[in-house]
């Protein structure tokens, strides 16, 4: 196999001694797989459903923002609360996707970017003084800074409610504070789904190109780079450590909630588990995706059956999450070598996806870690 | 990470089969390469370049500190010059030596031409003014044509002056040039450094400077070494080993990433390898190898900042086709620093740099004119690009990837 690839690439550069085509060195065998009738599975019946489910979350969760505002009691905090939970439970099935608009308003940059520089908010909310359009004050809004606004800013619901009553005198910038990361969480996923019904729909289906510009290739580099940065590396590697040696219990998602981080991660899990299967939103139907793409190759090239081994490895990190304590920063602190065996698992999948399944899909990696200059 | 990879197993090849202007130059069989760059004489190794890494040091706290809006501008200006102790370590507050004496200063360029060293030591104090004086009072504004502040690129944030030009980017960059590039190819390896007063009569006698374990041409020769390697991530005695994981930001760093390009794969090792035959041929006092090693040095160091330019124009353009600004700042702000080190590079075959002083002004100047990158169209970027590439005989398509 390996040999294989140098074979390639040696081929591949010779030519490009020559020309300076950077064409694909490309299987010699024929892909007839139909990557319109799967681009077309992907966005009528995962991505488009998935962000029209998402948007009523969010436009609850800004309706019960609104209300708690005006009337700070704790029973309305239970209840923004509760629209916080579903809202970030059901983020979770538009995370993957960042493409198109999504890609350029850095969605997910100012949705989940955590955690959450607390300080900053709590300095920005008393000063009633702030810009959420700055792409610097990422991580103070989204859902990790709503996080921090409704559990985090005291220890008891009586506390954390007195921050926005009159008791305090910079009530009104947190209020303000608070209304405005629900409006803009809202208007985002709205400005992302029309893009995606208005324009972006035929566009990402009709670009069929099986070349680095096409929707495959493009939407499978953001797919998988999400399965290695946000679900391996943010929601388990780096709280449990594993990449500096040291556990950052601090740095998990929803930090401040008491038992939500494990079910947002399961949440992601099983979204990108059901779009490698290519499974309707919300239905138990199926149409083409990576898994029926991969048979496809299998079966006219023959040798190992990637889908199978990654579904294999798929059933194995879902198995070994039964063992994760609901609160995964608890679970760092506690007995952090159960996060570090969940790492261990997902890291298995993110070799099988970049290297096996993007090697027989013939799509290159076109992210790297970035110079930091 | 791919590419890395692909770099590694074609180097070789590619380096043979596709460059065009290197004659193998068999060092004679009587001088001794060593396998790494270490020299030693009664035992005692005779290299040194503390001085060198000192400033690269000094250079990237100042860097560091070009991002933090808390910085007065004389606070960094003192970084610039080491005065009032102005670093967090006191080996550097303590040190003799500084940035700023050092820019546009080699013997062969500026030592008599001091208008244009002292405008060019301006240009670099009037960076760290704009970036104080425009751009840290922006620091919480969205940017926009002509307004200073930040910009997103991707998941970073950028921040730039009102023309879109990161001030931070364009000072680091320029700096390759005028103080790296230019002390290594146009002080220290220069004939008149290498060669001043009764530096060959001694050398060839093997005789040391006092209290030293080296000849003056040695250290002089090690000093140009410096400037590449002397940052502490770097194994100087194998920079090769280095070339994955280090944390230098001048030209060492950019080096290895020309190096990563498949079309220039080889360059890293054959410029070290010219660093150690030459350093070998002043032990045995063969001159003329010397400067073969000299000619190799200073092509491809020169190529470096060429390739850095022409990438990042080609860069921005295509930023700027997909309509992500940030992107494309980002890569010509950085271009523009690159642009500026060309006047520090040195062509073997005129003594030269490679574009005339004007000429690469004239080209700064369409690229910041009226609002800056908020103007800057596709056919200026190309053009530029094919300019350079044609000074350096290679092509745009190579240096863009």
């Amino acid at each position: 196999m390996f040999k294989k690839i140098k074979l390639l690439v040696l081929a591949a550069f010779i030519v490009a001694c020559n020309s300076d085509d950077s064409g694909k060195s490309g299987n010699t065998d024929t892909d007839n797989f139909d990557r319109g009738a799967m681009l077309e599975n992907w966005a009528d019946n995962i991505i488009i459903p998935s962000f029209e489910n998402f948007s009523g979350k969010t436009a609850s969760l800004e309706e019960a923002a609104v209300n708690f505002a005006e009337d700070p009691s704790e029973g309305n905090l239970a209840i923004l609360r509760a629209a916080f939970e579903e809202a970030y439970l059901e983020y979770q099935t538009v995370a993957p996707f960042e493409i198109g608009e999504a890609e350029a308003l850095d969605y997910h940059g100012f949705l989940n970017i955590y955690p959450a520089d607390a300080a900053a908010i709590t300095a920005k909310a008393e000063a009633n003084s702030f810009n959420l359009e700055l792409p610097g004050s990422r991580d103070e809004q989204g859902f990790p800074a709503l996080d921090y606004l409704i559990n985090g800013l005291g220890e008891t619901d009586t506390e954390i409610v007195s921050f926005y009553t009159s008791e305090n005198e910079n009530s009104e910038g947190y209020k303000n504070y608070l209304t405005a990361v629900t409006a803009r969480i809202n208007a985002l996923t709205n400005a992302v789904l029309a893009d995606w019904k208005n324009s972006y729909r035929d566009i990402f289906v009709n670009n069929t190109s099986s070349s680095s510009t096409g929707s495959v290739d493009k939407f499978t580099n953001d797919f998988v780079m999400y399965f290695e940065m946000d679900l391996r590396s943010g929601k388990i590697g780096i709280p449990a450590g594993a990449f500096s040696g040291n556990p950052a219990p601090e740095t998990a998602e929803a930090y401040y909630s008491e038992d939500l981080s494990k079910q947002l991660y399961l949440k992601a899990f099983e979204t990108f588990r059901n779009f490698f299967n290519g499974k309707h939103f919300n239905s138990s139907q199926t149409g083409p995706s990576y898994k029926q793409y991969l048979e496809y190759l299998h079966s006219i090239r023959g040798g190992e059956n990637i889908a199978a081994l990654i579904n294999e490895q798929m059933a194995d990190v879902v198995q070994q999450a039964d063992a994760l304590q609901s609160n995964l920063a608890e679970q760092v602190r506690t007995d952090k070598d159960v996060m570090l065996a969940a790492f261990d698992e997902l890291q298995k999948l993110v070799v099988l996806l970049k290297i096996d399944m993007l090697q027989a899909l013939d799509i290159s990696v076109d992210y790297v870690d970035t110079d930091g200059d | 990470m791919k590419k890395i990879l692909f770099a590694a197993l074609v180097g070789g090849i590619a380096f043979t089969s596709c460059s065009t202007d290197d004659d193998v130059i068999y060092p004679d069989p009587s001088i001794e390469v060593p396998e790494t760059y270490t020299f030693t004489r009664n035992g005692e190794s005779t290299v040194s370049f503390s001085g060198q890494t000192t400033r690269i040091l000094m250079a990237g706290e100042l860097f560091g500190d070009l991002l933090n809006p808390e910085m007065t501008e004389e606070k960094l200006s003192n970084m610039f010059s080491n005065e009032e102790n102005p670093f967090s370590s006191e080996d550097l507050n303590s040190s003799s030596k500084d940035i700023k004496s050092k820019v546009a200063a080699s013997k062969l360029y500026f030592s008599s031409n001091s208008v244009e060293s002292n405008a060019i030591k301006s240009t670099f104090e009037s960076w760290i003014s704009e970036q104080v004086t425009d751009v840290f009072p922006n620091w919480e504004t969205l940017a926009e044509e002509g307004v200073a502040g930040q910009i997103a690129q991707g998941d970073k944030t950028r921040y730039v002056n009102g023309k879109g030009i990161e001030v931070n980017q364009i000072f680091a960059k320029s700096l390759i040039g005028a103080l790296v590039t230019d002390q290594i190819l146009n002080n220290y390896l220069s004939e008149a450094v290498l060669d001043e007063a009764d530096n060959t009569e001694k050398n060839s006698e093997g005789a040391t400077e006092e209290g030293k374990s080296y000849t003056t041409m040695e250290h002089k020769w090690d000093e140009a070494y410096g400037y590449l390697v002397g940052h502490p991530s770097i194994s100087s005695e194998s920079p090769l080993a280095s070339l994955d994981s280090h944390e230098d930001k001048l030209l060492f760093n950019y080096l290895v990433k020309v190096d990563n390009d498949p079309d220039f794969a080889g360059i890293a090792e054959e410029t070290f390898e010219a660093f150690k035959t030459g350093r070998a041929a002043i032990v045995a006092g063969d001159y003329e190898l010397r400067d073969e090693q000299v000619a190799i040095i200073r092509r491809n160091l020169s190529l470096v900042s060429a390739v850095r330019t022409i990438y990042y124009l080609q860069n921005g353009k295509s930023a700027m086709a997909n309509e992500d600004l940030g992107t494309a700042f980002h890569g010509l702000s950085e271009g523009l620093g690159f642009l500026y080190s060309l006047r520090f590079t040195h062509n073997p075959e005129t003594g030269e740099p490679y574009l005339a002083p004007e000429v690469l002004l004239g080209y700064h100047e369409q690229l910041t004119a009226g609002n800056g990158l908020w103007d800057v169209t596709p056919e200026t970027l190309d053009s530029i690009s094919e300019a350079i590439a044609d000074a350096f005989g290679i092509t745009v398509a190579q240096a863009a990837e």
